[in-house]
């Protein structure tokens, strides 16, 4: 029943995200302007959908939707829409929806292909760092995602005139990246010390340069690069925007790319 | 950054320098990432018959032991610990209550507030304030300009862990049976396996390995304890953790009267040489729980022991004389003798590992995440007032720092 309720409310959620993101492109291309408050509705909707497909499964499997790669692509889309949502709430900028629901709507894609049958924990991920270590992975995912897509709106208002912006003031959306970056950098950092305190506990060893744990380094030092040029050498605008980006492709790469293409330890994730 | 500084300190401490480092760090990395590690030289020559040469030159099979990733870890740690040193002077200078930056941006600027409402605003968020009747200038947060520091000294800490990890760190696998015993000499105690069995999923799956320890100290203490997978157990400095497991069957050797002429206990891939006869019996797998796979090959369906097997090939004088599928007690006849295995136990493969250098990691942790908390969310903030016009200033995080002041004195409270 648990696996009925979780299909079901996956792909409202998911046609919820869609439909979001029509409006919040009908918003940023000025067609109206009244569709902004919908597009956050529908996407609190999408949420509150996606919510209950996650409970869902954390009933039917006894823990939660975090340890193989449909559980959390799953997450992570979760993780990207709730970021969004807070960032509306704190700062009323709806149009970023357009670019970063995209972004959801690619994962829960992803998660669509991965197999979704529920597995029993293996010995090794039973243990009550999955839920801190992969807790914050989401949260530091969902961020980068959202500070992508605000770089990207960053790169387009910068070749727009004024009356065209999406963002009324293109550096609002550079320190808004930048914030969103900061946060997301810290959950990261957490990611990386909770994964190496469990793997202590686990394997005797806080750091084996399993390629998962290097890509997550890697992209911890492009983002430590990136925060040092900003509050160093204050780079602002395209540099800044375009390293957003970058790091954004480095998360997505240690998110995917390296359980295709890289063996390792954190292999069980498939 | 001070001018009296040598110039080669300067640009030994540089961001520029820590950007280049970091980049080819990155860069050495993923390529070990990319490559296998730690084959032999031939490996990497018949793969890659171009780049094989160059790979083994810049020691990218040993990525991250090799002395080129050792002498870039080490020039930015000499980076680091300069950059920190350097701009600590700076920094708990601005940490004196008279500090206050220039103030000198048009960016950052609220016009027509009632000093009243300013000073109100700087009491209630406990800012330090000085107020000479004319001007204000008002501080708060000072300490997180060290954020930055802390945070460098967080990681300096963690590369001294690492380096005496390296160093010092050693570990031995010690695999037992139930009732066997090992010694560490040095340490003056012996571990006693008192069991080790294997919890199940429904689906056959392992749960958890499971394996009790005696310890007993040279002083005749004795403590009992059982360790699993994430439960790892430790004792004067060594850590003992559940890295394996295997199974060890009990092969047994009679002939024609059934006396028992050979046997004892022998691990999955492992021969034993029957000299007399010069027989090989060679254990090619334990089966728990068997079934058939493709092209009729036996499969382990779980280590559950519901239906066990043994899969036997024998040897004389070298060449293969049959090879066979047994269950306990099942006889393998061969000339006048009676092979055959009884049963089988697990038994429980323990990493020992000794590693001083963990606290010390653990504490870099710790140092890491409030230096970067402090830099991050607790940088220092900047008012100053004249003539109805306010100012901020906030190096880290200007606009927003603005936006909330300007959202406070708008406020009609």
């Amino acid at each position: 029943m648990y696996q009925r309720i979780e299909n079901v409310t996956f792909i409202i959620a998911f046609a919820f995200y869609v439909v979001s993101a029509l409006l919040f492109l009908i918003q940023i291309s000025k067609l109206s302007k009244r569709v902004e408050k919908v597009g956050v509705l529908t996407t609190l909707a999408g949420l509150v959908l996606h919510t209950v497909a996650m409970a869902a499964r954390t009933i039917g499997a006894g823990r939660l939707p975090f340890s193989n790669q449909y559980e959390f692509a799953l997450s992570f889309a979760w993780g990207i829409v709730l970021s969004f949502l807070i960032l509306f709430a704190l700062y009323r900028f709806g149009a970023i929806g357009a670019f970063v629901l995209p972004l959801a709507i690619l994962v829960m894609g992803y998660a669509s292909m991965q197999n979704k049958t529920v597995r029993p924990l293996m010995p090794a991920l039973q243990s009550i760092w999955l839920t801190f270590h992969v807790g914050t992975a989401i949260l530091s995912y969902g961020s980068f995602a959202l500070a992508c897509a605000i770089s990207v709106i960053y790169l387009i208002d910068s070749k727009r005139t004024s009356e065209h912006k999406i963002l009324a003031e293109p550096e609002v959306s550079d320190i808004l990246s930048y914030r969103v970056v900061v946060f997301g950098f810290m959950m990261l950092t957490i990611v990386i010390i909770s994964g190496a305190i469990w793997a202590q506990k686990a394997w005797s060893r806080y750091w084996a340069w399993d390629p998962k744990e290097t890509w997550s380094l890697i992209t911890w030092i492009i983002y430590a690069i990136y925060l040092h040029m900003r509050l160093r050498k204050n780079w602002r605008g395209k540099h800044a925007a375009w390293f957003s980006i970058i790091g954004f492709v480095s998360v997505i790469f240690t998110f995917v790319g390296v359980n295709i293409l890289l063996p390792s330890i954190h292999s069980y994730v498939n | 950054m001070n001018r009296r500084t040598p110039k080669i300190i300067r640009f030994a401490s540089s961001l520029k320098v820590a950007i280049v480092l970091l980049i080819l760090i990155a860069a050495y990395i993923v390529i070990g990432t990319l490559l296998p590690q730690h084959g032999d030289p031939s490996l990497y020559l018949e793969r890659y018959p171009r780049a094989g040469s160059l790979i083994i030159a810049l020691s990218l099979d040993k990525a991250y032991s090799s002395l080129i990733f050792r002498v870039l870890m080490a020039l930015f740690s000499l980076n680091l610990t300069l950059c920190t040193v350097i701009s600590m002077k700076g920094q708990v200078k601005q940490l004196d209550k008279g500090f206050f930056p220039s103030f000198q941006s048009e960016e950052f600027v609220i016009e027509d507030v009632e000093r009243e409402k300013l000073l109100a605003y700087c009491n209630r968020r406990r800012y330090t304030i000085a107020d000479d009747g004319t001007v204000i200038k008002a501080g708060t947060y000072r300490f997180g300009v060290l954020g930055a520091t802390i945070t460098h000294i967080g990681i300096l800490v963690l590369f001294i862990g690492a380096v005496i990890g390296s160093r010092s760190a050693s570990d031995e696998t010690v695999n037992l049976l139930p009732g066997n015993q090992h010694r560490f000499e040095k340490q003056g105690f012996t571990i006693t396996l008192d069991d080790f069995h294997m919890t199940f999923q429904e689906s056959g799956a392992v749960q958890q390995y499971i394996s009790t320890l005696t310890i007993t100290d040279d002083d005749g203490t004795t403590t009992s304890e059982a360790l699993w997978v994430n439960k790892p157990l430790h004792h004067k400095g060594l850590g003992f953790y559940q890295a394996n497991f295997g199974w060890a069957s009990n092969l047994q050797i009679a002939d024609d009267s059934g006396a028992v002429v050979a046997g004892g206990l022998m691990r999955s891939g492992y021969s034993y040489f029957y000299q007399p006869s010069h027989l090989t019996i060679y254990l090619y797998n334990y089966y728990p729980e068997m079934g058939i796979g493709h092209q009729d090959q036996p499969v382990k369906m779980s280590e559950r022991e519901i239906d066990p097997y043994y899969a036997v090939i024998l040897y004389e004088f070298g060449e293969p004389v049959g090879s066979y599928i047994v269950a306990p007690g099942d006889h393998i006849h061969y000339k006048d003798l009676h092979i055959y295995f009884t049963h089988s136990v697990a038994y429980t493969g323990l990493l020992v590992r000794k590693d001083l250098s963990y606290p010390i990691v653990l504490t870099s942790f710790i140092i890491m995440l409030i230096g970067l908390f402090i830099s991050f969310y607790l940088y220092p903030r900047f008012i100053s007032y004249e003539g109805g016009k306010v100012v901020t200033s906030s190096r880290r995080n200007g606009w927003v720092f603005h936006q909330n002041v300007k959202s406070a004195l708008a406020n009609k409270d």
